[in-house]
């Protein structure tokens, strides 16, 4: 007997806010935050465009010496939600939790550390502290240090759907009585491999992404956070809690197509999505809102609005569907995670956020992709898709709270 | 009896080990009876503990799409989920691939990939990197890789949760094959550390001098970092018998927990062994073989020795104690997995192998075998505590008792 899970505290860093409130204000006003960098370049590129989070003051604070810019992002995110949880370090029950971090890139900038070093330094010269501080476990044990979490610490690297398998697998460890109370999200910082990359393979942004648009042309990336505390419905009845939403299930699917190219046709997407929906379940036509991947890749987009179809057959132009990547930049393992706070957020407020930079859809993308400015309307189901290079797709329900 | 770890019994229908002591669970357990050891000092590094596999060619293996192009610990991962596979026999049994899932447990498997790419940028320029590389070079690449080499399309999940990756990843598997999220998964564990973490390794201070390196002992000076992959297929047991397959053994329980400080690794790791064995529905009586994972770490070991003692009470000493690290070094990503599987060919075999040069054991009480010795054992508990401070705990049945 499955147990049930709520969504008892969300937290976000992002460059649209590091609070919740202004955070979801940013984006139901479809401000777009992609812009040219300040704090992080690659040389030998020209200045590089995407989103930056600016912490506050305490959080930078927080850094721990061992963690690096990634570890920094997924411990303010967790701070914020298990604040918002109603959680303080020692509340009952709490000491058993554990924590999920997905994450696509991890603490990479370790590696660029090193290698700027190393035409001086050689293998001789190498930093010590290079084989603790390289090790992305440190993602979800330093989130559980700072908190006094003594629960399962996973990290769960599946690419960019890395933070809603985060979420999934929390939900399997809550669900199953493994653990009550698990603090899921993700987080990815900036890094020079993803920008030349991307660059190299022509997937890169010109300007600033366009998701569904006729202009898409690539992905810009962000950085930033999302970390969600789940619960089991009794355990956050009994002390109290105020359920923001119910994490109703998930669904997953792997393409094996390629090593980076998603299945054209969005096969994936749709069996993950039917799986979700029905071991969660729930019928298509429940659902009000879907949360996009929408990266503005064409292959992303197209493949996704097929995806759509082939759920929602007749309804999918009924159903708003939108990406937030458009405001925020693609941040990698957190984008599904900060997507799923804005899930929780949507069921709060009664209100979809929209796709900025949406003037003109591309003629395959012919859906409600809830352009240029949010929507109030009624939601009470929503899906979170996500899917990964190296094609791993995973699809969450987030409902409207028991 | 108990459902295990996954809402059904969870059965493992093949094994597969790649290590420098036998490329079988077979010749492994021979090797480790016989007291062979792989650790010898590295020249390069003052004669500091470290073992590999001298003699690894991929292509003996596995003949997959792209091999090549993948770095050695992808490739170890690669072979072992082929040698697993093919002795599951399910990849005859025509199971559709949409039902076949991977979960590899990898911390730096993608390491070296990511460091020649980031390397090339630094000394070579933007121009004359290989995109090719990039892909390969996230934490999420070689799961990707090993889910497309058998075009497993249920999901591709990595854990990077250092020395606790693969109990983690068996532990999530069987939830996912007994939640039915896939009918068949092989969990794999890879693991070969490149020039540069070897020596960090080194510098850190973590490596013991070869001369020095004995587990469990009170003269312990430091771990040794060894090489290999392991590989498990998983099935339901009700799936294995009514296709005629031979189940190895039932994953009965699993439990992870994490030492906040380094002061309650002791409590951390008794907390998930008596979790793990109260989930596979037994009493610490029931628990036959011990397979440990002291590693020569000087915290870890004692706090791991103490925490066995206190849960198994009474029949501490008479029940007997493994440790084959002393033999491989520390496998790390994989050293949860072949620790199972040494269990398992012990308990088949009615013999398992003593302790290599442990002479003085720190805590004493515990049922350390020193030499080959007969054993009768129904229920096998693997335990581990990770540099992290994560601690581990696997119980594996044999099938008949289930």
């Amino acid at each position: 007997m499955r147990r049930r899970v709520v969504i008892a505290g969300c937290g976000v860093v992002t460059a649209a806010g590091t609070e919740l409130e202004p955070f979801w204000r940013a984006l139901m006003a479809g401000t777009c935050f992609i812009g040219p960098l300040r704090n992080f370049s690659v040389a030998g590129m020209e200045p590089l465009t995407g989103t930056e989070v600016e912490l506050p003051e305490e959080d930078a604070r927080q850094e721990d010496a061992r963690g690096g810019r990634c570890a920094q992002l997924a411990l303010a995110a967790a701070r914020r939600a298990l604040a918002d949880a109603g959680l303080a370090r020692g509340a009952p029950g709490l000491e058993g939790a554990g924590v999920v971090i997905g994450t696509t890139l991890g603490e990479e900038r370790q590696v660029g550390e090193l290698d700027d070093l190393w035409p001086a330094s050689g293998v001789d010269g190498i930093d010590p502290g290079f084989f603790s501080r390289s090790d992305n476990h440190r993602l979800a044990t330093l989130v559980a240090r700072t908190h006094g979490l003594s629960g399962p610490t996973l990290v769960s690297a599946t690419a960019c759907s890395s933070g809603n398998a985060a979420i999934a697998w929390g939900y399997e460890l809550v669900s199953s009585g493994a653990a009550d109370i698990m603090v899921v999200g993700g987080a990815d910082a900036l890094t020079r491999s993803i920008y030349t990359g991307f660059l190299r393979m022509g997937a890169l942004s010109k300007s600033i992404c366009h998701p569904f648009d006729r202009r898409l042309d690539g992905v810009s990336f962000g950085e930033g956070a999302g970390v969600l505390v789940i619960e089991e419905l009794e355990h956050a009845r009994r002390r109290g809690a105020s359920a923001r939403a119910e994490l109703a299930g998930y669904g997953v699917s792997n393409d094996a197509h390629h090593i980076t190219a998603p299945d054209p046709n969005g096969e994936g997407t749709v069996a993950a999505m039917r799986q979700a929906l029905a071991t969660s379940g729930t019928t298509a036509e429940e659902v009000d809102y879907v949360s996009a991947h929408g990266t503005g890749t064409p292959y992303n987009d197209v493949a996704e609005t097929k995806a759509m179809k082939a759920i929602f057959g007749e309804r999918a132009r009924q159903v708003p569907i939108s990406s937030i990547k458009s405001m925020l930049g693609h941040t990698n393992g957190a984008a599904s995670a900060i997507e799923a706070v804005a899930c929780t957020l949507a069921l709060r407020h009664q209100a979809v956020p929209p796709t900025a930079n949406l003037a003109e859809p591309h003629p395959d993308c012919d859906l409600d992709y809830v352009p240029m400015k949010g929507r109030a309307m009624p939601v009470a189901t929503c899906l979170n898709l996500s899917a990964g290079f190296g094609g791993f797709n995973v699809c969450v329900v987030i409902k409207r709270a028991p | 009896m108990s459902a295990g770890v996954g809402s059904a019994p969870v059965a493992i229908t093949g094994t597969a080990v790649l290590t420098p002591l036998g490329d079988s669970p077979d010749a492994l357990s021979e090797s480790l009876r016989a007291g062979r050891t792989a650790v010898a000092p590295t020249a390069e590094l003052g004669g500091a503990a470290a073992a590999a596999i001298a003699d690894f060619e991929a292509t003996r293996y596995a003949n997959v799409r792209g091999l090549r192009l993948y770095n050695r610990p992808t490739r170890l991962g690669i072979c072992a989920a082929k040698l697993a596979l093919a002795e599951s026999g399910i990849e005859s049994a025509g199971l559709p691939k949409e039902h076949v899932g991977v979960v590899l447990a990898s911390t730096f498997g993608h390491l070296e990939t990511l460091i020649e790419y980031d390397r090339s940028l630094v000394t070579a320029g933007l121009q004359r990197t290989n995109p090719a590389l990039m892909p390969l070079s996230i934490p999420s690449a070689p799961g990707a890789a090993i889910a497309l080499s058998f075009a497993a399309k249920a999901f591709s999940v990595t854990l990077s949760d250092g020395g606790a990756s693969s109990f983690d990843a068996l532990g999530l598997a069987a939830r996912l094959v007994g939640g039915g999220r896939a009918r068949a998964c092989v969990v794999v564990g890879s693991f070969s550390a490149c020039p540069d973490l070897l020596r960090a390794a080194w510098r850190a201070g973590l490596l013991a001098p070869a001369s020095e390196y004995r587990v469990f002992d009170r003269r312990r000076a430091g771990v040794a970092l060894g090489e290999g992959a392991a590989a498990v297929v998983l099935e339901r047991l009700e799936d294995a018998r009514a296709r005629g397959a031979d189940p190895r053994a039932v994953v009965a329980g699993q439990a992870s927990t994490f030492a906040v400080d380094a002061g309650c690794l002791e409590p951390a790791l008794r907390r998930a062994v008596e979790r793990a064995i109260r989930g596979a529905g037994l009493v610490p009586g029931d628990v036959g073989l011990v397979s440990a994972g002291a590693s020569g770490s000087p915290a870890g070991d004692a706090a791991e020795a103490r925490a066995i003692a206190g849960v198994l009470g009474d029949g501490a000493a008479e029940t007997p104690v493994m440790a084959i690290k002393a033999n491989l070094g520390d496998v790390f990503d994989a050293a949860g997995l072949v620790q199972g599987i040494a269990a398992l060919s012990a308990m088949r075999s009615g013999r398992a192998p003593g302790i290599t040069g442990l002479e003085e054991p720190e805590v004493p009480g515990l049922g350390y075998l020193r030499r080959e010795a007969a054993i009768q054992a129904r229920h096998a508990l693997a335990t581990s505590i990770s540099y992290e401070g994560a601690c581990s705990a696997l119980v594996l049945s044999r099938p008949d008792d289930r």
